[in-house]
């Protein structure tokens, strides 16, 4: 079991802001917003903000709930608990950078672009998680992931965030 | 002549041990009240030896007792040939310890001329293993308007009129028709029954009823009813018998009418309540409805009591179809012959509500008595045996009835009748 | 929290179904601020509404909302006049299950008519109606809509106004509230008021008893002449003795009370003209919570129809 702790996730997230910053400069007339993939995704895009703003560096929050979208719904028979998606401005024209914890079977990020172009039509949309895992089942990239994982291991990765779990940690 | 000795069985009427020795067996009775050829003796266990050519049957912890006669019944079946019908409900009733019954007329029993009544004793003759003798119309195709030929039904033996389940609104057209049939001898059994207030409901007006959006029938609709049949009787000095009295309050009138009426109640109402009505289940959809608990209590003190004289078992075959529907469209009616004494032993004398004497009386000698007037022969009553060891959990097979509508499906109970 | 196939009744549903079908109804009514109003929840679905009984209101309440879920809908007319008594409905169930239908909404004036429909379909059955049954559906948009507008459903007093007696809605919206925490009254004609004392339900005679128990919402039946074989009560007295009328609106008006009515409204029976632009009037938000907790309510269930033989 391979632990990532605190300090070393807190250094990802500035070497992450950065990121998006220097996006932002280099097409400065493309507003921005971070739009969270609930749950941790929208907690990742909100610590983002955070940091991007100490950089003067300007980004809407968004927060998805894709579970409408997915595509194992009609194979659960007790259906997940939907949470409110939030979107308090026209995503027309923006760039949106959906932000999620974990990418794996590029199932989930199918979902959210469904669910996203059903807002509206951005400028263009990327891609970005804290930590991105081999196992591809769709044609699915990150622009940005702040580690790699390369975990053969069953239990998969599990991504905590303080804000709702004990600490910050993946573990895989 | 075949003998059979049996030995050591329980006289249910008093507990006493006894033996008893016959001749003959009793398999087939007439339509309209011919001999059975049996004959046998009684006499306390031990006292005589059995004979040397005697087949030998131990019925230790098993009970002896006349056969049950039972006093409102419906043998025909939607889409069945009358005599298969009758064949059917004959061996219901012989399974349910049911010797001898009285008939109500239906549509295709149309007891109101003497073809009708012809063709049915004939039919009883060929196809029945019990007693049946037939309850005439009141009024002709007992559409409550004009009286039916009562001096030719009489004269074709019988002698209880009834409608059947419809109650006469005309009660000009009863209070003469008492008047005649007066004259005649003859004894009117009728439900009580306002239909003003009771056409509109599907079961019993109660918590259930409210619960599962259903009309409810009033309990004043059957006591208005019986209170004025009661009255219409004095009036006309008509012998009169109540049908199937259901609630506590018709008690009540009938314990101030005294000896003059006699009553009787449907066994399903002294064992189930409108509850049991649960999630729409038609096979409790009766008429009169399962009423509250504390008019099955008080229904159970009137026989006890003497005020309601005999339990019947209103059996009514629906064409399982008609069951299926929905609980306001589909027909009223239960099954009663098929699991009567099995019934009555597992939910009453089990269960300490009722005696053995008392439900001996209330489905024996009582209906008897009325049926047949005081000399009741034993032709009508033969004996039989009740095994109460055997537990059977009740499947449509179990049913001669061949209809679905019993309340015991799928449900214990205890005992078996052998006829001797 | 167990799958269930059926929605029949209020009284079938566990507390987490209950929450559960109330928390989604929120996120539901989101999608229609969205530029698109439809999300893929049951693309490829078959949703066939089987109305026995007009009804425009409830049978486009459930097609927009299985629409806005992306079903296909199909509607089966059933002309009542057709209707042989009882036969239809057995017949029908067969044709039914050759349809190879996903989900089922009925509405029909016989009470239980959807539970057997629903014993003998794998498909997934909603009540939108049955005789004097129930409305389970209209049970929930109705507590979604006092969730919405109060916060919370306990604690709140809700007195029910009209014909409780042939009243599927009272029955169902009563029996949901009251599992919320609620406390609810019934108030109408006394032939039109079945025995509740089980239910522990107050009844009430008068507005003046009622406007006493200081309620947060009067939910005004329809009068339902159309159910009502024989008079129940003397013609042209109800506006004045149960109505809302000019004077009693002043009044409701003054205490901020809230008015609802599942619709559609008798103008002049239950409610006076004034009364239908009454500012804390909710009847039209329930219209529009119609359609999301019939979404929540489509999502909830789960058809067993993976396998149709």
């Amino acid at each position: 079991m391979v632990h990532i702790r605190e300090q070393a996730i807190d250094q990802a997230m500035d070497d992450w802001a950065s990121f998006i910053a220097q996006g932002a400069k280099q097409d400065p007339s493309t507003p921005i917003a971070l739009v969270g993939l609930i749950s941790h995704g929208d907690i990742l895009a909100q610590r983002l903000i955070k940091r991007l703003a100490e950089q003067n560096c300007q980004a809407r929050y968004g927060a998805l709930d894709i579970t409408l979208y997915r595509d194992d719904l009609s194979m659960q028979s007790i259906k997940p608990a939907l949470r409110s998606t939030y979107l308090p401005f026209s995503t027309d024209g923006m760039k949106l950078i959906l932000i999620d914890d974990v990418v794996y079977t590029g199932r989930t990020i199918r979902a959210a672009l469904n669910a996203i172009f059903d807002y509206g039509r951005p400028a263009k949309v990327e891609l970005h998680c804290l930590a991105e895992r081999q196992g591809r089942e769709l044609p699915i990239q990150p622009n940005f992931s702040a580690f790699r994982v390369t975990d053969e291991g069953a239990d998969g990765v599990t991504v905590q965030l303080s804000e709702i779990d004990e600490q910050d940690s993946i573990s895989y | 002549m075949t003998k059979r000795f049996i030995k050591n069985a329980t006289w249910a009427a008093d507990g006493s041990q006894i033996d008893i020795l016959l001749e003959g067996s009793s398999n087939m009775s007439d339509g309209l009240g011919g001999s059975m050829p049996v004959s046998g003796s009684i006499s306390p266990t031990g006292q005589n030896a059995p004979p040397a050519d005697a087949e030998i049957i131990d019925a230790t912890n098993q009970f002896i007792l006349p056969a049950l006669v039972d006093m409102h019944a419906k043998v025909s079946q939607p889409g069945k040939s009358s005599s298969l019908a009758i064949k059917l409900a004959s061996e219901a009733a012989r399974q349910g310890g049911i010797g001898s019954m009285l008939v109500m007329p239906t549509k295709s029993h149309s007891f109101d001329n003497h073809a009708d009544l012809d063709s049915f004793r004939d039919a009883v003759k060929e196809q029945s293993c019990i007693h049946m003798c037939p309850a005439g119309h009141i009024s002709i195709g007992g559409k409550g308007e004009q009286q039916a030929p009562y001096d030719t039904l009489a004269a074709r033996g019988v002698r209880i009129l009834s409608d059947a389940e419809h109650s006469p609104s005309n009660l000009l057209m009863l209070q003469r028709a008492m008047r005649y049939i007066a004259e005649l001898g003859l004894c009117m059994a009728i439900r009580g029954d306002v239909a003003a207030l009771s056409h509109m409901g599907s079961m019993h007006h109660s918590e259930t009823s409210y619960k599962l959006g259903l009309h409810g029938i009033p309990a004043c609709a059957e006591e208005i009813g019986i209170e004025t049949l009661i009255r219409l009787a004095k009036d006309t000095k008509a012998k009169l018998h109540i049908q199937t009295v259901s609630t506590a309050e018709g008690v009540r009138i009938l314990q101030r009418a005294g000896d003059s009426v006699s009553a009787e109640v449907a066994l399903h109402h002294l064992i189930f309540s409108h509850e049991d009505i649960a999630d729409y289940d038609t096979s409790f959809k009766t008429q009169p409805p399962l009423r509250d608990k504390s008019d099955r209590e008080a229904l159970l003190a009137a026989i006890k009591e003497g005020s309601i004289d005999c339990i019947v078992s209103d059996h009514t075959p629906c064409a399982p179809f008609a069951k299926k529907q929905d609980f306001h469209t589909a027909p009223q009616g239960m099954l009663g012959l098929d699991t009567f004494l099995p019934a009555i032993y597992s939910k009453l004398i089990k269960t300490d509500k009722l005696s053995w004497a008392e439900v001996i009386r209330a489905c024996s000698s009582r209906p008897a008595e009325i049926l047949y007037g005081h000399e009741a022969h034993d032709f009508i009553r033969p004996l039989i045996l009740f095994n109460p060891n055997v537990s059977r959990s009740i499947e449509a097979s179990d049913l001669p009835s061949r209809c679905l509508n019993s309340p015991f499906l799928g449900a214990e109970l205890l005992g078996e009748v052998s006829f001797l | 929290m167990k799958p269930i196939k059926d929605l029949l009744t209020i009284g079938a549903l566990s507390d987490a179904d209950i929450l559960s079908i109330l928390d989604n109804a929120i996120a539901m009514k989101e999608i229609f601020t969205k530029s698109v109003k439809k999300v893929p929840v049951l693309k490829g679905k078959s949703v066939l509404t089987l109305f026995y009984e007009p009804s425009t209101r409830t049978r486009s309440s459930f097609e927009v909302a299985a629409d806005r879920l992306s079903a296909d809908i199909t509607t089966f007319s059933v002309s009542t006049s057709s209707v042989v008594k009882g036969e239809s409905v057995q017949d029908t169930i067969d044709t039914l299950m050759s349809m190879k239908m996903d989900y089922i909404i009925v509405r029909h004036k016989n009470s239980g008519i959807p539970g057997i429909i629903a014993k003998h379909s794998k498909a997934a059955v909603i009540n939108a109606g049955d005789g004097s049954h129930a409305h389970p559906s209209q049970a929930f948009l109705d507590a979604f809509t006092i969730r919405e507008k109060f916060g919370e459903v306990a604690g709140k007093r809700i007195i029910i106004i009209g014909d409780i007696l042939h009243s599927r809605v009272a029955r169902s919206t009563s029996l949901i509230l009251k599992r919320l925490g609620a406390e609810v009254a019934y108030m109408g004609p006394g032939p039109l008021v079945p025995p509740t004392a089980h239910t522990g339900i107050t009844r009430f005679t008068n507005w003046e008893q009622a406007f006493a128990w200081q309620p947060d919402v009067l939910y005004m039946l329809r009068v339902q002449n159309e159910r009502m074989d024989a008079p129940f009560f003397p013609a042209g007295d109800y506006h004045k003795a149960f109505g809302v009328t000019t004077e009693r609106l002043e009044r409701i008006a003054g205490e901020n009370l809230v008015i609802m009515h599942p619709g559609p409204v008798n103008r002049g029976v239950e409610l006076c003209d004034e009364a239908m632009d009454y500012s804390n009037s909710l009847i039209n938000t329930q219209v529009e919570n119609g359609i999301a907790a019939r979404m929540s309510i489509l999502y909830h269930l789960s058809p067993q129809t993976k396998n149709h033989d």
